[in-house]
């Protein structure tokens, strides 16, 4: 055998393989002969090496025959040439000695243990052979109690074995530093927060522990390390745009439980509470089992599938025929796969011959994919989640990450933690901001005016990146001559933040050698919106943080799939792929494609819909999966546009408030019963699979669709997610070298070229577009603070919590209703004396609009003047409130600025002592 | 350890130290561990709850357990083989209840026995009349009495402090103009080993610091000399301060570290404040601070007190200690001197190194190594127990056979059948062993046993041998840092094999049980504490076989 012992070889137990740089032995060792070859009881795949449990030793030596030395395996790095031996008897027996020492302080009642079969401790000690324990009967800690106080974590810590993997997993992985070791040597024991239960610790929830634990000592409610299940399944989550991989566990049609699979390029085995725990909505009682069709007398009656199509049919027929396709519209939803999404389109263009077709990325991220488009040409973040490792500043405007993108947001506190720089610019105290090195707390809508302010401070200190804008980008004199007339005093005075601040997060941001932002609907959802978003593209471009890793303009996309729906054609001015349906060469594109004539008038957006119906020219709406009374704002003016239409078709998995005024509605199913394609923030096309089948009466809304098309005489084959993703790789110019194959466990990030060789960091040579485009835009003060700010001098703006999703449909059919029970007002303590409202004190919260009443939270979290909400509760809906104003490019309704005024009604109930500073946190 | 929780330290820095104000809190409230006091350090420096809960909880006089103790018992090897604990013991609960009363693992006063600490302040020797007025008065006779002798001449560690200025003269030429290379290559041929107990060359690990990339570096001085039986540092810490310091200057100036932090035990007092003082006097010097003496040399020194912890002898525990976290033992590598305090580069030596750098300045290199032999060079210190007739610290050089340090303290004033040298975790020598060897690592290692920090602990003939060896799995239950499984589990187990085998005399011991206990402990620990213990058994149970055999099965 020859050996060249200057390259990266080492041996295992004689036998020569090659090694990567950096390797630990054991790396090596699973790497070579597969992971449990050699045992641990402390080392995770997701932990960094820890060196606890000291199982994992081998012998080593430099030389074949020289002298050995025992090392653990788990965080000894190894050397060219090292010889290993993983299992010589002296090895074999000091592990048979720990692991005897490990059992003389555990219960011995595996047969009636959930995690029997598939417990780390039971499958080391079957490996080393123990067949006993040799000591004496000495102390031990089989006396510890149980904690069932939460709705999902459990613990048993008498049958903790002390390996820390969940204090690792809640500092690596989540962040949260919510459990610790406490104590020292034999009674070091695992504790949660001030040693208190899981329920009333600051546990968010997120299962990492519980998934790390190689016993059952922490678990959950769902017995998640069980080996009851018959199947697991590998699917994406539903809820945010982050695009977790879960592994679903099911036993026939029953979902057991979820974990995150380790191997996931999204979230190496993390996920948050929505997505490990809040299934439970799959097979609720609430969920709609038949087609329903509204009588005459307002009742709905069940009916088959063939008379709710019938029904359809005829109304959308008649409608057509009667008013043109003009007066039928639909809106999709960014929560249903891409190829849901592509076939209504298809629908809507194709059978009813309109482009009123839009979706819920109206209300969030419009303004994202208008502005990044006007921008850099492509609507879409620019890098991918893995430059957050790569990056030496982050800045996060308008969003709250670790709420609303938890695993992002996870992902991000690791690295901030560490000492990467963070700035915040956001009107309120987010969760990052005691990590964030600069904190630009602005007033809401006012984003233009603090991003003008931030760009003239870079221009000022000397660090804009000439070379790279006279290069690659256009339109500079005229952003510069803008910056230039900037009064800046002015505009501190109207964002509420120094120039002194901004010019201090200017610096740090324009000197990283790579900086990355981030933005979420704190930008969008304004009257200045997608003007916003251009001026953080200007940044991007001003300091050269474009195509290259560790930079780069990221929205942090609401919904899991709100980038997919915009790919797939679901608004108006674009069809599948972003092609222009006003340009000819397009209509005819896609007429030669599908075979019928393209709609040639523009379509309306949602708000423009509802103006529409309230005016009797949309006659009839479809709606996939979209709660619009409860989200959109104005609920007044959204119910009186359902009210005013003729007919109206509602797909969804609840009875909602929307699905109320529904002629028609057709029970879908949900991600858990489905298969076809989500992208996630990153561009990533994933692909769902299907855990369980369609709960009885229900249908995925793909098959629906598809079902329909052939109802209207429409040649569509029967739904499959490859056969619809292949003919999407058709007409989507970005999709062309995507199959349903090659897509594999972890996805693949547009555009995917032929071959399937998928794009991480967009923007490289050049702009999707040619050259960057600089935009420069005056602030101006949004029209409902001059309209009505006089008579309501509060601002309100709103947001997510992380417990709840958007109208809390599904979680608020699952244990996260348990953890967090309604929507709470976010008041500043200054404000709250002067309106003598207390903490948990009921108020009236008002607008233009009208009113409604929320539990008061007494917080400096908001400025003075300032409210904030969520409106998650139809008993709150808070969307009573919120008004139409609305982004000027876009109609994204604008949720962050609302005039208000708060009264104080009555006295809360009173609650439990909460610690101070350690109420939920709220978005 | 936690990355994390480093960095968020690291915020803190040094200046307002996360540690320094859980031990400032226990200082004033009896303990830190109080949901309030954890609450808030927790959101002043972005640890969680359960962080700085886990973390006070560790130490003996942070945790819980520690609020309304009134005065602490040197429960230590010292003082337990000199036999007065009991009675001391006794005569306190005529003045305290029992739950006022603590222990406390070795004040360092093992030359006289009889140890306590009293209002924040050590005494030893009392006798119940004195013990009496002590408690009713407050004040007492603290006053610290051993002999200082040196064989060397002219003596090194121990000679006369000639004032700051003639004392720091070397390390002013130094900075002023040094080669930092030329340094380096005095401190190789200085063969200077760390003292601390194992041995490692300075040189390296000064070189890799130096070479370490990173703007920000650290030298810490492990002043936590936790070896019941040791006090040499203590007496350096108190009788030459300016010894350390100068040593960490050095350091400083050749690694380009700016700041300097002692890790004093809390149950040295005395030299808290005495390196305190010294500290001050360098800065009245002018030595320390921004550009000092116009060398462009910045450096700033700072002394910390522990807070009763063994394990934070152990460097790595020691700066986590020092972040505020749990101090429980890193895996190694990276060193201190890649990723040491922060995560920074660090040089950590314990105090008796750092004290032997002005030796080096002032004889070069090579002049530094005409002491001793080849391999361990320099002038060692030892410290001396009660049971001898001279007990005191004494300066030999390295090399010395270890009979000649045992004559020139006049031998024993008891009967003894062992010494054990280098701490709990040191050999256990039989007199008949020691006349073979010589104070040096080599020596020790060859026959068995261990130099360690060479402090020396006399076993009487009234000592059963089983009984130590009870003592010596207690110290490492009690002290165990609970990190890794062998030393947690092992030294619980360890201790109840014997104690039961000591209470039930039908229970006998099996061999291959503790010899499977033992050799797992010693190969498969994560550090000295857990694989060190078993030294000393084994020592024992080979040459006290005859003693012991009562107690294992045949």
């Amino acid at each position: 055998m020859v050996k060249d012992l200057s390259t990266l070889t080492a041996f295992i137990d004689g036998d020569a393989h090659q090694f990567n740089e950096g390797d630990t032995l054991l790396n090596f060792i699973d790497r070579h002969r597969g992971r449990g070859h050699v045992p641990t009881l402390c080392d995770a795949p997701q932990l960094e090496p820890y060196g606890a449990c000291r199982v994992c030793s081998v012998e080593v030596a430099l030389q074949a025959d020289g002298p050995r030395r025992v090392v653990a395996s788990c965080h000894t790095p190894l050397t060219a040439g090292m010889h290993v031996f993983t299992e010589s008897p002296k090895v074999r027996k000091l592990r048979k000695n720990i692991v005897e020492l490990v059992l003389t302080d555990h219960p011995l009642d595996c047969l009636t243990c959930e995690v029997s079969g598939n417990c780390e401790l039971q499958t080391v000690a079957a490996k080393v052979g123990i067949r006993g324990v040799r000591y004496p009967a000495g102390a031990n800690h089989l006396d510890r109690k149980k904690d069932h106080s939460h709705a999902y974590m459990t613990s048993e810590l008498s049958k903790c074995i002390n390996c820390s993997r969940c204090v690792r997993a809640c500092d690596e992985i989540q962040g949260q530093h919510v459990l610790s070791m406490h104590g020292r040597g034999f009674n070091a024991k695992i504790i949660k927060g001030l040693d208190e239960s899981f329920a009333d610790s600051e546990c968010v929830s997120c299962g990492a522990c519980s998934q790390a634990c190689p016993t059952s000592a922490i678990s959950d409610v769902f017995f998640s390390k069980s080996i009851e299940a018959t199947k697991k399944t590998r699917t994406i989550c539903t809820y945010c745009g982050v695009g977790c991989n879960l592994n679903v566990a099911t036993k026939g049609d029953q979902v057991l439980s979820i974990q995150a699979p380790v191997d996931a390029e999204v979230n190496h085995a993390h996920t948050c509470l929505k997505g490990r725990f809040a299934f439970k909505f799959y097979n609720h009682k609430d969920r709609l089992r038949t087609p329903l069709i509204k009588q005459p007398d307002g009742q709905f009656k069940e009916s088959t599938w063939d008379e709710a199509y019938d029904h359809i049919f005829a109304n959308l027929t008649r409608i057509k025929n009667d008013h043109g396709g003009q007066a039928v519209a639909g809106i999709s939803s960014a929560r249903c796969t891409n190829e849901e999404n592509y076939l209504m389109q298809k629908f809507i263009r194709g059978v009813m011959g309109t482009n009123n077709i839009d979706c819920c990325a109206r209300v969030c991220h419009s303004p994202t994919a208008w502005g990044m488009q006007k921008s850099f040409g492509t609507g879409a973040a620019t890098n991918s989640y893995e430059d957050i490792e790569h990056t030496r500043c982050v800045m996060v405007i308008g969003a709250n990450p670790t709420e609303g993108h938890p695993v992002t947001g996870a992902r991000l506190k690791q690295h901030i933690m560490k000492g990467t720089p963070l700035i915040v610019i956001d009107p309120r105290k987010i969760e990052l901001v005691p990590y964030a090195k600069h904190h630009l707390q602005l007033r809401p809508g006012t984003n233009v005016a603090l991003l003008n302010m931030f760009a003239r401070c870079i221009l000022d200190a000397g660090l804009v990146k000439t070379e790279f804008v006279k290069k690659r980008c256009e339109n500079w004199d005229e952003f510069e001559n803008g910056l230039r007339a900037l009064d800046l005093d002015a505009l501190q005075k109207i964002t509420g933040v120094s120039i002194d601040l901004v010019r201090a997060a200017a610096i740090e941001y324009a000197s990283a050698e790579a900086a990355m932002s981030f933005h979420g609907l704190g930008v969008t959802e304004h009257e200045q919106g997608a003007k916003t978003v251009m001026l953080i593209s200007n940044l991007a471009m001003m300091t050269g943080n474009i195509g290259r890793p560790g930079v780069g303009v990221n929205p942090l996309r609401g919904q899991n799939n709100v980038q997919g729906a915009a790919d797939m054609g679901c608004q108006p001015h674009q069809g599948a792929g972003y092609f222009e349906m006003a340009d000819v060469e397009v209509q005819k594109r896609y007429a030669d494609f599908y075979g019928v004539p393209s709609p040639s008038e523009p379509g309306w957006k949602i708000p423009q819909m509802f103006d529409a119906a309230v005016e009797g020219k949309l006659k009839a709406l479809w709606l996939m999966g979209e709660d619009v009374v409860q989200t959109d704002p104005d609920a007044h003016h959204v119910r009186h546009a359902m009210e005013s239409l003729e007919f109206l078709v509602v797909q969804e998995i609840f009875m909602t408030e929307t699905a109320k005024y529904a002629d028609v509605i057709l029970p879908a199913s949900s991600f858990l019963e489905k298969s076809g394609t989500f992208t996630n923030a990153e561009r990533r096309m994933q692909r769902v699979n299907a855990a369980v089948k369609p709960l009885a009466g229900t249908k995925p809304d793909g098959q629906i669709m598809c079902e329909i098309l052939q109802r209207f005489g429409f040649p569509q084959a029967d739904y499959t997610p490859d056969g619809v993703l292949a003919e999407i790789a058709q007409i989507v110019p970005f999709f062309k070298g995507a199959t349903w194959e090659n897509l594999g466990i972890n996805g693949k990030q547009w555009p995917v070229k032929e071959g399937g060789v998928d794009t991480q960091i967009m923007h490289q040579e050049q702009f999707a577009r040619g050259k960057g485009h600089f935009h420069f835009f005056p602030w101006v003060e949004s029209t409902e603070l001059k309209t009505n700010g006089q008579e309501f001098p509060f601002i309100l703006t709103t947001g997510r919590i992380l417990e709840h999703y958007n109208c809390g449909t599904m979680t608020r059919r699952t244990g996260n209703s348990d953890i967090v029970t309604q929507d709470l007002l976010s008041i500043n303590p200054e404000d709250a004396k002067r309106k003598g409202i207390r903490d948990g004190d009921i108020a009236r919260l008002s607008s233009a609009r009208g009113e409604v009443e929320l539990e008061a939270r007494v917080t400096d979290e908001v400025k003075p003047g300032i409210l904030y909400t969520t409106f998650h509760f139809p008993e709150a809906m808070v969307n009573n409130v919120t008004g139409q104003g609305c982004d000027g490019d876009t109609m994204c309704p604008e949720y962050k600025v609302v005039a208000a005024d708060v009264e104080f009604v009555r006295m809360g109930k009173l609650k439990k002592k909460q610690k101070d500073g350690f109420a939920p946190a709220m978005v | 350890m936690s990355k994390n929780l480093s960095a968020l330290s690291f915020r803190k820095g040094v200046e307002k130290n996360v540690f320094e104000r859980m031990v400032d809190a226990a200082d004033k409230a009896g303990t830190a561990e109080k949901n309030d006091i954890v609450h808030q350090m927790g959101q002043d420096h972005l640890f969680g709850d359960a962080i700085t809960l886990g973390a006070v909880s560790f130490y003996d006089f942070l945790k819980k357990e520690n609020e309304g103790k009134k005065v602490f018992v040197c429960n230590g090897s010292a003082c337990l083989c000199a036999g007065t604990q009991d009675k001391l013991h006794h005569t306190l609960e005529t003045h305290f209840k029992p739950e006022e009363i603590g222990h406390i693992c070795c004040l360092g006063r093992c030359h006289e026995g009889g140890a306590l600490q009293y209002q924040g302040k050590n005494y030893s020797g009392q006798s119940d009349d004195a013990l009496a007025e002590l408690i009713k008065t407050g004040k007492g006779d603290a006053e610290d009495r051993y002999a200082v002798v040196s064989h060397l001449q002219p003596a090194q560690l121990t000679a006369e402090f000639p004032g700051i200025d003639a004392y720091y003269e070397p390390f002013k030429k130094l900075i002023a103009g040094g080669d930092r290379n030329a340094l380096g290559a005095e401190l190789k041929d200085s063969g200077l080993r760390g003292r601390g107990g194992a041995g490692f060359p300075l040189h390296f690990k000064w070189s890799s610091c130096r070479a370490a990339a990173g703007e920000v570096k650290y030298i810490v001085c492990n002043a936590d000399e936790g070896d019941p039986g040791a006090y040499i540092d203590k007496y350096l810490m108190e009788k030459q301060p300016h010894s350390v310091l100068l040593g960490m200057m050095v350091a400083g100036w050749f690694a380009g570290a700016e700041n300097g932090i002692l890790y004093i035990r809390a149950e040295y007092p005395d030299s808290v404040t005495i390196i305190n003082e010294a500290i001050q006097d360098l800065r009245a010097a002018g030595l320390l601070g921004q550009n000092i003496l116009g060398s462009g040399f910045n450096f700033m020194l700072k002394s910390i007190k522990g807070a009763g912890a063994y394990i934070c002898g152990e460097e790595t525990a020691l700066l986590a200690s020092l972040e505020g976290q749990r101090p429980e033992v890193r895996t190694r590598p990276p060193f201190p001197t890649i990723e040491g305090l922060f995560r920074k580069p660090t040089i950590v030596n314990n105090v008796e190194t750092f004290s032997n750098i002005h030796a080096v300045l002032t004889l070069g290199g090579k002049g530094y190594a005409q002491t001793g032999t080849p391999q361990s060079t320099g002038p060692k210190l030892l410290s001396l127990d009660s049971h001898f007739v001279k007990p005191g610290i004494y300066e030999v050089a390295m090399g010395t056979p270890l009979q000649t340090v045992f004559d020139l303290a006049g031998g024993f004033k008891n009967k003894i059948k062992a010494v054990q040298i280098g701490g709990p975790l040191g050999g256990i020598v039989p007199l008949s062993h020691v006349g073979q060897l010589t104070v040096d690592f080599e020596s020790f290692k060859m026959a068995g046993f261990l130099l360690g920090h060479a402090g020396v602990v006399s076993i009487p003939e009234s000592m059963p041998m089983i009984e130590y060896i009870q003592h010596m799995f207690q110290f490492t239950a009690d002290e165990s840092c609970g990190k890794c499984f062998p030393c947690r589990l092992g030294s619980t187990r360890g201790k109840e094999l014997i104690a039961k085998a000591r209470a039930d005399s039908s229970y006998k011991i099996d061999r291959e049980l503790i010899t499977d206990l033992l050799d797992t402990m010693e190969q498969t620990s994560l550090c000295a504490l857990g694989g060190g213990v078993p030294l000393p058994i084994k020592n024992a149970l080979e040459h006290f076989g005859a003693e012991l055999s009562p107690f294992f099965k045949a």
